[in-house]
């Protein structure tokens, strides 16, 4: 670590000499090894070793930024000085700035020692399992990783941070096959920390592999309704980083066009959800320590209780706005868990849908998405009744917020979020 | 960088795979990238990178080791080569696969004659401050309005054990515009536009920055149309898939299912090859480096394994006649590679990958097309689009207009169309006369790769998302 401190010194000091007047740099070196099975079969190590500098630099208000993946100081010289020069072709903006200083800190998160041969060992193990276990399922391709980084923020201000971090990550694309019937493919990612893990004991491995073979008899749905569509923990984390995206990011508050520009301490969901970043939560793995601005993160709440708390602004977009900073950039989110069962959630719905994986179009900036609902079965009476295929389901992000239903007492972590099943009625969905 | 010119790769590499036992490549790679991004006139991205390093994969049993470093010096491509030796011996000496030596394609000599042209930051700025300036002036009553100017390059070096060299060179330059107008009950819509640009440099494409006027303006004359738009009825319709949509068909909706990757872990093309997928006037090939008599809009002349790139021949008169092949593949389904193989970055490993995959054109005329629905849509713009194994395929469409009686009625709002690829071709009854390319996407699989697809105008059944 004392070796990017310096090299960091070294990329503050080259943007000052080249001209700047404010700069902040991130320096970064780790190393990735990677198993690859394709087919169903091992075919890849790879080995990846790799760093970075990334700079950015303020000169009479102006900003510029670089980033190269050398840190050799002949490379850094040449970037700074082009850094330099792209800011001072740039505009003026009173609203750049870098992290001030509040205190210096040292974070270290994961992995203790890497096991190579241990971790090979239990992918082999986790390749068994699901032959033995599932054999409908057949492995399109499995990523086993194995990734180290270490990083130094600092600035012209005074603020160094350092940062370690290590983990495991194994993440899978898999379909069921019976005969002619195949089902659409299914995929999921789990980070982790300690090599012995059993994989298949990890999040819900056995409950999505269980499902993927139940998919196999799809029947496309005749009926076009509104109704209850229930949303798994996967499915439900990349809906609500769209919602994030288009009602609470720098681009669609700081052009006033987010529904919810105006919702600060006003109701964007139904009184029984709470959305919130949970990058320190314990369950999480390596989650963020520093914000990408370059302040220690805090986890915060989004929406409590259905009121909207808080949007997920940078600190540009905040001076912009005059709106508050999010005290966290990271990812990982969390929905507070219900009182009530999935199993009760779903033996309540009269007719609707159990929605494993959305594939759409981008939805509108005001919240409309249209798109199939894969990997997905259909709801009646109470009950799930069998997998459907080419099914589509749209509705408006906005309005499905404070439809919320039912939220689920259990909740999966995949180690990045801790999400439950949500189910948002008035949603309306169509077959072929 | 000499005159704007980027210095090229020194050929460190070649002694090393001269030498090399089993199948070995070595590839050097340096990355351009210059980015220019105006959010409502707000300067929020101004940044130059440049990446670069080399990376060594070796084959040994029926296995691959790999490695990469960010450097590229003699010290670092004899690491590379000697850690992806070790990770091919460690999998080797694990798994014992003992499967049969890779044929290697005949050796290919390729020296690319390109040359890339940096630009200059300011010229970045200047050209996207002129046309954010036009939009802000004339279109006042936009929500939102945002600018980008891209312009990169990709330079690799190829050297394989059996003798193959390549040095190719990959600009890509191109600009994009995004509007969003305010309805008239609160809501927003908002449409977007990649103009100009190409396999080239800036200087290649872009002078006067009005040069482009009326595409800008045709784009927020689309966005009026849309804010008074409709949403569709859902379910099965005739549609017309224009041709800047077409290309999505023959990537998402087809491409990715006859990748032999995905072929062997099971995608339904694995059961179709030699069967009618389509209507018998449909064509589908994934060119290499020219199509229809013209260089394509991102050619490839030597994949990343060294093997001379071909075009793939994907359906011909309606059968599947053929996958796109890796050398691993090649050999497993006993066909000759056309070149497939390619890697993004100098960390990647090559994969399966398209290049310039396209629906051949027919003999109709759009109009014509459009007279002969009676009640269906016009779909005119696609923003992403996703592909399943089972042929299931998904786009969503940003802009389109209702056809009744034969004519064109009012605009769509966003929506989404779906199907089950050789289904829906199946139902493809008229293809027009014209092609366009998509050349600016990135398709996603494992790791980014810019890619070009095309296609005419297609009229076809497919399924359709509402409200």
């Amino acid at each position: 670590m004392n070796g990017l401190k310096e090299t960091a010194q070294y990329v503050l000091q080259a943007l000052l000499s080249a001209g700047a007047q404010q700069a902040q740099c991130s320096v970064s070196s780790g190393i990735k090894e990677e198993f690859n099975i394709d087919a169903g079969a091992f075919s890849l190590l790879r080995s990846v070793f790799n760093s970075g500098v990334s700079m950015k630099v303020f000169v009479d208000g102006k900003m510029g930024q670089a980033f190269i993946n050398s840190l050799e100081k002949a490379d850094i010289d040449a970037a700074a000085a082009e850094c330099v020069q792209s800011a001072r072709v740039s505009v003026v903006d009173e609203c750049y700035s870098i992290a001030s200083f509040t205190e210096n800190a040292d974070f270290t998160d994961g992995t203790q020692k890497h096991d190579r041969d241990c971790f090979f060992d239990r992918v082999r193990e986790f390749l068994a399992d699901i032959n033995s276990e599932f054999p409908k399922i057949m492995v399109e391709q499995i990523i086993a990783e194995y990734v180290e980084g270490n990083s130094v923020l600092a600035n012209t201000n005074g603020v160094l941070y350092t940062q370690h971090n290590a983990n495991y990550s194994v993440g899978a694309m898999y379909s069921a096959h019976e005969g002619e019937q195949t089902t659409s493919f299914n995929s999921f990612g789990i980070d982790y920390t300690d090599p012995d893990s059993r994989i298949m004991d990890l999040g819900n491995c056995r409950e999505m592999f269980a499902r993927c073979e139940a998919e196999l008899e799809t029947r496309p749905l005749e009926d076009k309704f509104e109704g209850v569509a229930v949303f798994a923990p996967a499915c439900l984390d990349s809906m609500l980083s769209t919602v994030l995206d288009n009602f609470c990011s720098d681009g669609v508050i700081v052009e006033g066009t987010s529904p919810w520009k105006n919702a600060i301490g006003s109701a964007v969901a139904h009184p029984s959800f709470t959305l919130r970043v949970i990058a320190h939560d314990e369950r999480v793995v390596c989650g963020e320590r520093v914000t990408d601005d370059g302040y220690i993160s805090v986890d915060y709440d989004i929406i409590k209780d259905g009121i909207l708390q808080d949007f997920c602004l940078s600190e540009y977009a905040a001076r912009k706005t005059g709106l508050k900073r999010a005290p966290s950039t990271s990812s990982c989110i969390g929905v507070q868990p219900g009182q009530v069962s999935y199993e009760e959630i779903i033996s309540r719905i009269e007719k609707g849908i159990l929605v494993c994986r959305f594939s759409g179009g981008e939805p509108a900036t005001n919240g409309d998405f249209s798109g199939v609902a894969k990997n997905s079965f259909y709801i009646e009476n109470g009950k799930i009744a069998y997998p459907v295929s080419e099914t589509m389901i749209s509705g408006n992000l906005a309005q499905m917020m404070h439809n919320v239903v039912g939220i689920s007492s259990q909740v999966i972590c995949d180690g990045t979020c801790v999400l439950p099943y949500v189910a948002f009625d008035g949603i309306t969905v169509s077959g072929g | 960088m000499q005159n704007g010119v980027i210095f090229l790769l020194n050929d460190w590499i070649r002694q090393y795979a001269d030498g090399a036992a089993d199948h070995t490549e070595i590839r050097a790679q340096q990355a351009f990238n210059r980015a220019v991004t105006l959010v409502g006139g707000n300067l929020v991205n101004n940044t130059r990178t440049r990446t670069g390093g080399v990376c060594a994969r070796v084959y040994k049993n029926g296995l691959w080791g790999f490695a990469s470093k960010g450097e590229y010096d003699e010290a670092s491509v004899r690491a590379v080569l000697e850690t992806a030796k070790e990770n091919a011996l460690f999998m080797d000496r694990k798994l014992c696969a003992g499967k049969a030596p890779l044929l290697a394609a005949a050796p290919v000599h390729y020296e690319t004659d390109l040359v890339f042209r940096d630009v200059e930051q300011k010229t970045l700025i200047d050209y996207a401050t002129a046309i954010d300036h036009y939009i802000q002036t004339k279109y006042p009553d936009l929500a939102s309005r945002s600018v980008g100017v891209r312009s990169g390059c990709i330079e690799k070096l190829l050297h394989t054990d059996n003798g193959s060299f390549a040095h190719q060179l990959f600009p890509r330059t191109y600009f994009i515009i995004s509007m969003t107008a305010e309805t008239a009950d609160g809501e927003t819509v908002e449409l977007f536009d990649i103009v100009g640009g190409g396999a080239g440099s800036f200087s290649d494409f872009y002078d006067d920055p009005m040069q482009y006027a009326d595409r800008i303006d045709s784009l927020y004359e689309e966005l009026m149309q849309k804010r008074e738009g409709v949403f569709p009825n859902a379910g099965m319709c005739d549609c017309i898939i224009g041709s800047a949509v077409a290309g999505m068909v023959a990537h998402e909706a087809v491409g990715h299912t006859v990748e032999a990757d995905l072929v062997l872990a099971g995608s339904v093309a694995a059961s179709n090859l030699g069967k009618e997928v389509a209507s018998p006037i449909v064509n589908m090939v994934d060119f290499a480096h020219t199509a229809l008599g013209e260089e394509t809009p991102l050619p490839v002349y030597v994949d990343d394994e060294g093997t001379a790139c071909e075009d793939a021949i994907l359906i011909k008169d309606g059968i599947l006649v053929g996958y796109m092949n890796n050398l691993e593949s090649a050999q497993h389904f006993g066909v000759k590679p056309c070149g497939n193989a390619r890697a993004y970055g100098f960390a990647d490993e090559p994969l399966v990958r398209m290049r310039n995959t396209a629906v051949l054109p027919g003999t109709d005329k759009l109009e014509d097309m459009i007279a002969s629905i009676e009640n269906g849509y016009y779909l005119t713009r696609t923003a992403n689009g996703q592909a399943d194994t089972t042929g299931e395929f998904m786009f969503g469409v940003c802009m389109g207009y209702e056809i009744k009686n034969g004519k064109l009625g009012r605009a769509l709002r966003d929506t989404t169309i779906s199907g089950v690829a050789f289904n829906m071709l199946k139902t493809v009854d008229m293809l027009s006369d014209t092609i366009e390319w998509d050349f600016a996407g990135f398709c996603g699989k494992k790791q980014p790769m810019p890619v070009s697809m095309g296609g005419p105008a297609i009229k076809c059944r497919v399924n359709i998302g509402g409200r």
